[in-house]
């Protein structure tokens, strides 16, 4: 069994007159481990698609599955226990919480997932905000780091409790190409080191480079796949 | 305990909205703090020279007596009693009794010169009467009531309104026991200048004895048996107790606070005054809350979707929001008690010269110039704890509206 499976997904926003089919009909399947990239113009569907993986929404129809469970079935709270179990987030704008220090907004992540003391729980983000390079900026908040460190706080955030799959929605776009190859680079060796499941989507041919699967998207329809090693 | 970080420290955030806000929960806790020292303070003072002068902690009547006189009627004399021993020994026994003197109470015309003036005369007993009452020590000229002769002492107001003096001549006319009209004429003995102004200016005293002879009433007969006790507490449950035990007997029994209704009914207005307004200022407080819980929902959009993206469920978003009311209110009345602790401290001890706002003594509140505040440590815990949680309350719904934020929406850059 894949870790995530899209069946014909189709998702419709709006309701009466004015109808955007976002998505198509969408079938796919991503097993464990995979570092995965997809491509399109903006408006071709991509934040759709990670919105319902991520099980922040659900499909208009066709069913999607992850880790076994469809999450067309669940509740608003399911979904939640979901979320905070087995996936990461990281977006285009960051999204920190900005009275958090870097260390406590990927404290806040761990301990949401994890409920109850963990006494790992400091070396766990110190270790973790060490591996994005970040070590020695623990107690900043989010204000006083660059768009680059913001991110790769991000990247720290959805890593830290060892999430099944991490989703990333152009998290690139607010970088200047310097930042964005540090942000990339962290995120393949993450996925090399952690073996952790990585979807990520972009519209900038030059993030292309760093993909080892690749999906392009048009119009709500996937219109090309590509693996490469 | 995260969420309780955040809240905290969103509160910094908007510094300025915070600060305004609990401004206003702060007035209205010092407004309620103040007001309600004052009005403990004025009920304290008014009750204890209530208590020393006119009405004891308990007073033993015939019903009818008292229907009179709360009318304000002539008092009637068919309605005085000869208290027997079973009486007298019950009333002893009773737990927190100091003491106890019996006062015949009769209505008169005072008359000096060419004026007269209505009045209530009480007939006591020298040798009780400062068991049980204070009247002796705020004698401003002359002497009090000492043995059984005749004499009179009258009230500071009703001297100056007749200009007498101790030793000048007066005339009490009135109706005996049979109807017959009658009067006591003597010297004025001494003046009483009482923080009761009922009492300055309608009430004589005269020995018992010569009132009973004029009046043509047996020698013992008495209007009520005044009871004075430990304190006011015991007087309001000890005076239940006789209550039950005279019940079959056409007696009653009153407290301190039964004998002065439209006082009580004073209080309870006050206090209802003070209620109506602290709402207003809550109301208003709340309101803010509202609006300041929406603002923020608006503002933070995208951290409530990533809270949520995060796996928060909305109950628990609606945590950080309702916790951050509660800082508002807890910051707001803690500031408003600090405060409020300066303010009811220095009322306290320097008192409010309530010339300069109303001359009290005009209303008939039996109370001095100057009138100091109570200090209650309850009131300042349940004010602080009741505007918390009217910040709380007010946060409730906003906040399930917050949390209800679609995390698709909130999420998407735009
Ligand atoms: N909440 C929404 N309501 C209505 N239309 C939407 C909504 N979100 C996205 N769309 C539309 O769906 C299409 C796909 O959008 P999106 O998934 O955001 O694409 P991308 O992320 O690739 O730019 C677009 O035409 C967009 O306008
Ligand atoms: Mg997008």
């Amino acid at each position: 069994m894949s870790l995530l499976e899209l069946e014909d997904v189709k998702k419709i926003y709006g309701q009466g007159e004015i109808k955007v089919f976002a998505l198509r009909g969408v079938d796919l399947e991503i097993e464990e481990g995979e570092f995965t990239t997809i491509f399109g113009p903006s408006g071709s569907g991509k934040t759709t698609l990670l919105n319902l993986i991520g099980a922040l929404d659900k499909p208009t129809s066709g069913r999607v599955q992850l880790n076994g469970s469809s999450i067309g079935e669940m509740n608003k709270n399911q979904l939640a226990l979901l979320r905070r179990q087995n996936i990461g987030f990281i977006f285009q704008s960051f999204n920190l919480i900005p009275v958090l220090t870097a260390y406590e907004n990927v404290e806040f992540a761990l301990k949401i997932a994890e409920k109850g003391e963990n006494r790992k729980a400091k070396e766990k983000v110190e270790n973790i905000l060490s591996r994005v390079g970040l070590g020695d900026m623990l107690h900043r908040r989010p204000n006083q780091l660059s768009g680059g460190q913001n991110q790769r706080v991000a990247v720290a955030r959805a890593l830290v409790k060892e999430p099944k799959l991490v989703l990333a929605d152009e998290p690139t776009a607010n970088l200047d190409s310097e930042a964005s190859k540090e942000v990339l680079e962290i995120m393949v060796r993450m996925n090399k080191e952690l073996n952790t499941t990585f979807i990520f989507s972009t519209h900038d041919p030059m993030v292309m480079e760093y993909a080892r699967r690749l999906l392009e998207l048009k119009d709500g329809m996937i219109c090309r796949e590509e693996r490469r090693e | 305990m995260y969420l309780l970080k955040i809240a905290f420290r969103n509160l910094f955030r908007r510094r300025g909205r915070t600060l305004i806000l609990s401004l206003i929960l702060t007035l209205a806790v010092v407004f309620f703090l103040f007001m309600e020292s004052m009005m403990m303070g004025l009920m304290d003072i008014t009750f204890a020279n209530i208590i020393d002068l006119e009405t004891p902690h308990i007073e033993i009547g015939r019903e009818e007596f008292f229907l009179e006189a709360d009318e304000g009627n002539i008092l009637p004399l068919e309605e005085t009693f000869v208290p027997d021993d079973d009486m007298l020994m019950a009333i002893n026994e009773t737990q927190g009794v100091l003491g106890m003197t019996k006062v015949l109470d009769f209505s008169a015309d005072f008359i000096a010169g060419r004026h007269e003036f209505p009045v209530r005369v009480r007939a006591i007993d020298p040798l009780t009467f400062g068991e049980v009452f204070r009247n002796q020590e705020y004698l401003v000229e002359g002497e009090f009531i000492t043995g059984n002769g005749s004499g009179i002492v009258i009230g500071e107001r009703l001297a100056e309104f007749f200009d007498l003096q101790s030793g000048d001549f007066f005339t009490l006319r009135f109706q005996d026991r049979r109807g017959a009209f009658n009067t006591m004429q003597g010297d004025v003995k001494g003046i009483v200048s009482v923080p009761h102004p009922d009492m300055n200016l309608g009430t004589v005293f005269v020995a018992k004895e010569q009132a009973t002879k004029a009046l043509n009433l047996q020698e013992d007969k008495v209007s009520q048996i005044m009871v004075r006790m430990e304190n006011r507490d015991q007087a309001l449950t000890q005076a239940q107790k006789l209550g039950v035990e005279f019940a079959g007997r056409d007696y009653q029994v009153r407290s301190y606070r039964d004998a002065a209704e439209l006082l009580v009914a004073l209080e309870a207005w006050g206090y209802l005054e003070t209620y109506f307004i602290l709402a207003l200022f809550l109301l208003v407080g709340g309101i803010g809350i509202v609006s300041a819980i929406v603002l923020a929902a608006i503002e933070r959009v995208k951290e409530i979707g990533m809270m949520k993206a995060l796996g928060l469920k909305e109950n628990e978003i609606v945590r950080v929001f309702i916790l951050e009311a509660a800082g508002i209110g807890a910051i707001g009345s803690l500031i408003g008690c600090v405060l409020g602790a300066v303010v009811v401290y220095w009322l306290t001890f320097y008192g409010l010269d309530m010339e300069a706002f109303l001359d009290l003594g005009d209303l008939g509140v039996p109370m001095g110039d100057k009138l100091y505040g109570a200090w209650n440590t309850s009131s300042f815990v349940l004010i602080f704890i009741f505007v918390v949680a009217i910040a709380i309350i007010a946060s409730i719904i906003p906040s399930y509206w917050a949390a209800r934020k679609d995390p698709v929406e909130a999420i998407q850059h735009r």
